[in-house]
């Protein structure tokens, strides 16, 4: 029994295409939340492809998983890895690949109202696509964010993603543009963040610049926003985890950080004179 | 509809004990397949696969969906079902006649413009036997298609098809059309490469044999 009514925030990662950075958004996400002192709990829902654990480096402590806790073969509370460096932060991970054969939207808001009780913030991992594993995780959150990045067919999928959210009542949904190369965007080689917005018509929670820290700290285990770098992507993390928490921190500006200040003020100069 | 057929109406939105009625028509459902008519009932895939549970627990399979809202249709497709984007003409019996030189256009206006607010996205496909008038845009990866006219208040980023039943002076008109591919008829043609002029609403004919894109008309009327 839970006396009080869960006020948790439920939010499902999601993308359509593969590879945009779901995962590592996640984890991030994870430990920039919990370092500012919310509870947080991270699901893998990509069963079939699971790498959660690997990224926050907690592989080898997992012994049970959400499998066990729905076969009733042991309590949430074993499932759950508690993160050492950031005990705020837990999380519960996937069970074998042939879980998928078998889960139903049941089964995961079964999971997922069993993490609400315990938990300020449920983030979701969900696979790519728009098949069942996905639809389950729809199943069980409350709002959404879309991460994709400035290419055509990650936008593409994504805008389809949205669609599908809408029409299953998911809100607010909101927008994380990631892998921003300011300097591409300059000489017109990427889409750039109003080439996306304009698409995808969603309010933007941030942008994440293209760092290869993050690939380094993929393969350590260790999420950016764990190391306390002043990386770009680092701050753009927890940027976006305090934005989500309501505070009112400007986006970065890709022009400022590609250096192409000049074009700027000659457009702020040009409406002027208009 | 072959004459087998049945369809289970959904009773309209508002009705105070809506729950009795829906089950009283699904009791007195002949057993097999029926055909479900969502009306102007506005209804997300949860609400949907709520009516479709109680449909099909009773031992109905559903055929085919029918609304006239285009958001139930698409909680339709998101459910796997087939289903049909279908005009109606709720307001026709106390509207008065709009004046007009040709009683053609009158006819067309009154009975078969479809107004339609929503972007549609990805994946999103939206049909009608008259004309169409979308708030919205049409995103990549979307289609959308008129028996007559598709006029579209937004952006057209994806394929439009006007006059699909062959009616050659259908037009596709947009704020901004920059199509990946338009139809008019039987005529394809791919979207052109350059970016239109920002505020400048252009359309797309026939003529020819060719589709032309222009600066869009004022005047609709066709003859
Ligand atoms: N901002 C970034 N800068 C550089 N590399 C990044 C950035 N974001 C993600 N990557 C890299 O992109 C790859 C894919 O990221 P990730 O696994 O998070 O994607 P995903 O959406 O979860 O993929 P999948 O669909 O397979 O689950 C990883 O190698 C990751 O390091
Ligand atoms: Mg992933």
């Amino acid at each position: 029994m839970c006396p009080v009514a869960p006020n948790t925030r439920t939010i499902l990662i999601c993308s359509g295409k593969g590879g945009v950075g779901k995962t590592t958004l996640t984890a991030n996400l994870g430990i920039a939340l919990a370092s500012q002192g919310v509870s947080t709990v991270v699901l893998d829902a990509d069963f079939g492809l699971r790498n959660l654990d690997l990224l926050l480096g907690l592989e080898n402590r997992i012994v049970y998983t959400a499998q066990e806790v729905l076969e009733g073969n042991c309590r949430l509370d074993q499932a759950l890895v508690k993160h050492k460096q950031q005990p705020n932060l837990s999380l519960l991970p996937a069970g074998n690949p042939r879980m998928l054969e078998w889960l139903k939207p049941n089964d995961m808001q079964k999971i997922v109202g069993m993490l609400q009780d315990q938990f300020d913030y449920v983030l979701i991992d969900c696979p790519a696509g728009v098949e069942d594993g996905f639809k389950n995780a729809v199943s069980a959150s409350k709002e959404a964010i879309v991460i994709t990045t400035p290419e055509v067919s990650a936008v593409r999928d994504a805008d389809r993603v949205i669609g599908l959210l809408n029409t299953n009542g998911i809100k607010p949904v909101q927008l994380v543009l990631n892998r921003v190369r300011p300097k591409m965007i300059e000489s017109q080689e990427m889409l750039s963040v109003d080439d996306v917005t304009d698409i995808l018509a969603l309010p933007l929670l941030g942008l994440v610049l293209e760092d290869e820290q993050v690939i380094i700290s993929t393969n350590r285990g260790e999420p950016l926003t764990l190391s306390g770098t002043k990386s770009p992507a680092a701050r753009c993390y927890s940027n976006i985890a305090k934005r989500l928490q309501g505070e009112n921190i400007p986006l970065i500006d890709p022009a400022k950080e590609g250096g192409g200040l000049r074009d700027r003020f000659l457009r702020l100069m040009q409406t002027k004179i208009i | 509809m072959s004459q087998h057929h049945q369809t289970i109406i959904l009773p309209p939105a508002g009705l105070a004990d809506w729950n009795s009625v829906m089950k009283k028509l699904i009791s007195e459902a002949a057993p097999g397949s029926t055909d479900l008519d969502c009306g102007d009932s506005q209804l997300g895939v949860k609400e949907l696969q709520k009516i479709i549970n109680s449909i099909q627990k009773s031992g109905l399979s559903i055929e085919r969906i029918t609304s006239s809202v285009p958001e139930t249709i698409v909680s339709a497709k998101a459910l796997g079902h087939q289903s049909n984007l279908v005009f109606r003409r709720t307001y026709k019996a106390n509207q008065a006649e709009v004046p007009s030189t040709s009683p053609t256009n009158t006819k067309r206006l009154k009975s078969n413009l479809l107004f339609h607010s929503y972007t549609l996205r990805s994946g999103d496909d939206l049909t009608t036997e008259g004309d169409l008038l979308l708030y919205g845009d049409v995103n990549p990866g979307a289609r959308i298609s008129a028996g007559g006219d598709v006029m579209i208040w937004g952006t057209l980023r994806g394929v439009a098809h006007a006059g699909k039943n062959g009616d050659e002076s259908a037009k596709i008109i947009a704020l901004q059309l920059r199509p990946v591919q338009l139809r008019i008829a039987q005529i394809i043609a791919r979207g052109p490469k350059e970016k239109p002029l920002p505020g400048l609403a252009e359309q797309a004919r026939l003529v020819a044999g060719q589709i032309i894109i222009e600066p869009a008309e004022t005047r609709f009327n066709r003859n």
